[in-house]
């Protein structure tokens, strides 16, 4: 290899490591910025039916997260355009073909997620707007417990006695238990609360 | 990031990426769990909910994988329990049959029983393996066994029923729902010659025992030499048809290009037909991955199966393929069953030494290094390989 060659090569290898780590930087940085939101949605609406590893053992082009969302919502997933937008790109930012087999699960990262509807500067403490949590509850709970709070796959929860123990109540909505997944990244305290009013005038 | 034309050009450099996971990871500033998936007493727990997980291999050193110990897989997890006590649950068979009728399982039970040894496989069994990488539960080695299953046979139930003269499919439907009901049901069938076959079983014990919960109680069929998509669990209704099943599971799940594709083809790119019998492999059971072994001799062992053709027998190289020694074949020779395979290994070298394995049948199946890639991941046979340390 002559001087010259060897100059070329080693600078052409500088040049395409920073343009990789640049990439990679560029990468992170869309997978952080959507992290929370993307997050919040897998814990609110893909596990209804199932738990997160199945989603964070993937690795996928975004053509098939695409077609993967896609299905997903048309066996009834409920998202909107706008947040099957924002799953698809953190899925196929983070979850690619050249990802790492072995990535932080979500469940380590359940205690960032963004609360979907986050209450801002909240003081003094939580009252609960039944009207509200008729309609958070459709949205995230009625799956599992039923129309009505009546019971389905999950039990009934309409004058169930879990709401007389308040304590019992936040605790397995934020936590999960069982086959419940943890709803603490998914809904604000007060969305909870709202529910938690709602469920107690049925 | 957008699909921006530096996209090509970022491929190119996803090697070099990949060789900086580290600083990626780095840079995230999160704990790194050690392992993404459960160890979980005697299985491998791949999804938490529904619930499926595979045997670590170890285990395939018995001929007989006990309930405890057999992969676990189904698409909503198992039916409320109440649904499935004696008073409750009840097989109803319909459809193109003279004498529509449903059963108890005590019915059932009077049937003349039959017992088979047979592999059950999940088709999706070392999806993980295939690149490009494909989307479903990553299974890797584990998410196959060999049972003793006993029941009744299909043919019997059927021809009680009187098939009428166009019935050509048999459909089967368990008693399983998804969470939400926009979700196709599990609904699959099998053409009605292979329904007719005097071993395929509407099975109610395996190993001898009640099947449990997880495999299907009180009712599963049991089509030997076909992969386990077939092996509808919880079953509750049996209808004759002309045609196959309707549905996603049937329709689009399920289903393999007809001819090999290649991976840029797009999808599906072919004609799809449904999968059917188990193709021919072969694992390694002992040694483990990453086994400190030797100096001395090195038993290798485990297990080789084909659908419905036997086993004609094992071969072993620790030279990446260039040289192979055939395996003894040992123990129970039963028809699709696997069987179990020997190797006395002599290293002549100490350090990392990687064991391949494959396996050919009698109908001259050969175990291909690589399996042919397709769309869902389904059917991977490679050569199956562990890596070991040479000791001194």
């Amino acid at each position: 290899m002559t001087k010259w060659s060897s100059v070329a090569a080693v600078v052409v290898l500088v040049v395409g490591l920073s343009y990789a780590m640049r990439s990679g930087a560029q990468e992170d940085d869309l997978v952080m910025a959507l992290a929370p939101r993307a997050e919040g949605l897998i814990l609110a609406r893909c596990s209804v039916c199932h738990s997160p590893d199945l989603i964070t053992q993937q690795r996928l082009p975004k053509d098939r997260w695409v077609a993967t969302v896609e299905k997903m919502t048309h066996w009834g997933a409920q998202l909107s355009p706008d947040e099957a937008d924002v799953l698809v790109r953190f899925l196929s930012a983070r979850y690619h073909p050249g990802a790492p087999d072995s990535l932080p699960s979500l469940d380590a990262d359940v205690h960032k997620a963004e609360p979907l509807e986050q209450p801002q500067g909240q003081t003094g403490p939580l009252v609960g707007v039944a009207a509200r949590g008729a309609g958070i509850f459709e949205h995230n709970c009625q799956a599992c417990h039923g129309a009505g709070a009546s019971g389905a796959f999950g039990p009934a929860l309409a004058k169930n006695p879990i709401l007389k123990h308040e304590d019992l109540f936040w605790e397995t909505v934020l936590h999960g238990r069982g086959p419940m997944p943890a709803w603490g990244g998914a809904l604000s305290h007060q969305d909870i609360a709202d529910v938690h009013a709602w469920l107690l005038s049925r | 990031m957008s699909d921006s034309p530096h996209l090509s050009r970022r491929s190119l450099f996803r090697r070099v990426v990949e060789g900086l996971a580290g600083l990626a990871l780095w840079r995230q500033a999160q704990p790194v769990s050690a392992q993404s998936v459960a160890e979980t007493g005697p299985l491998t727990a791949r999804v938490t909910r529904p619930y499926d997980a595979e045997t670590p291999v170890r285990e395939f050193t018995s001929f007989l994988t006990p309930a405890h110990r057999l992969f676990v897989r189904s698409h909503f997890g198992p039916p409320p329990q109440e649904a499935l006590t004696e008073q409750n649950w009840k097989l109803t068979v319909g459809g193109l049959v003279e004498r529509p009728q449903s059963f108890a399982l005590k019915a059932l039970r009077e049937l003349e029983p039959v017992t088979v040894t047979s592999v059950l496989q999940c088709s999706g069994n070392g999806r993980a393996f295939h690149r490009p990488k494909v989307p479903g539960v990553q299974w890797e080695r584990g998410a196959v066994g060999n049972v003793r299953w006993t029941g009744a046979r299909l043919r019997d139930v059927l021809e009680g029923a009187g098939l009428r003269g166009h019935a050509r499919h048999v459909q089967f439907q368990g008693a399983d729902r998804p969470v939400v009901s926009s979700v196709p049901l599990f609904i699959r069938s099998i053409p009605l010659a292979k329904a007719l076959h005097p071993d395929t079983l509407l099975a109610y014990e395996m190993n001898g025992r009640p099947l449990p919960l997880l495999h299907g109680a009180p009712l599963r069929v049991v089509t030997p030499g076909w992969m386990a998509e077939s092996c509808v669990k919880w079953l509750t209704d049996i209808t004759v048809r002309s045609d196959e099943a309707e549905g996603y599971y049937m329709q689009t799940a399920y289903r393999m290009p007809v001819t090999a594709i290649h991976p840029q083809s797009g999808l599906p790119g072919t004609s799809m037909a449904p999968v059917e019998a188990i193709v021919v492999k072969s694992v390694i059971a002992s040694p483990e991955e990453g086994a400190r072994v030797g100096p001395g001799p090195v038993t290798i062992q485990g297990v080789a199966w084909s659908g419905e053709s036997p086993i004609a027998g094992v071969e072993v190289s620790c030279d990446d393929g260039q040289t192979w020694d055939s395996a003894r074949l040992v123990g129970e020779d039963l028809p699709y069953a696997w069987r179990q395979w020997q190797f006395v290994w002599r290293p002549s070298q100490s350090g990392e030494v990687t064991i391949h394995c494959r396996a050919t049948d009698v109908e001259g199946q050969v175990q291909p290094r690589v399996s042919p890639w397709n769309p869902s991941g389904f059917m991977w046979n490679g050569w199956d390989h562990v890596t070991v340390t040479v000791g001194r």
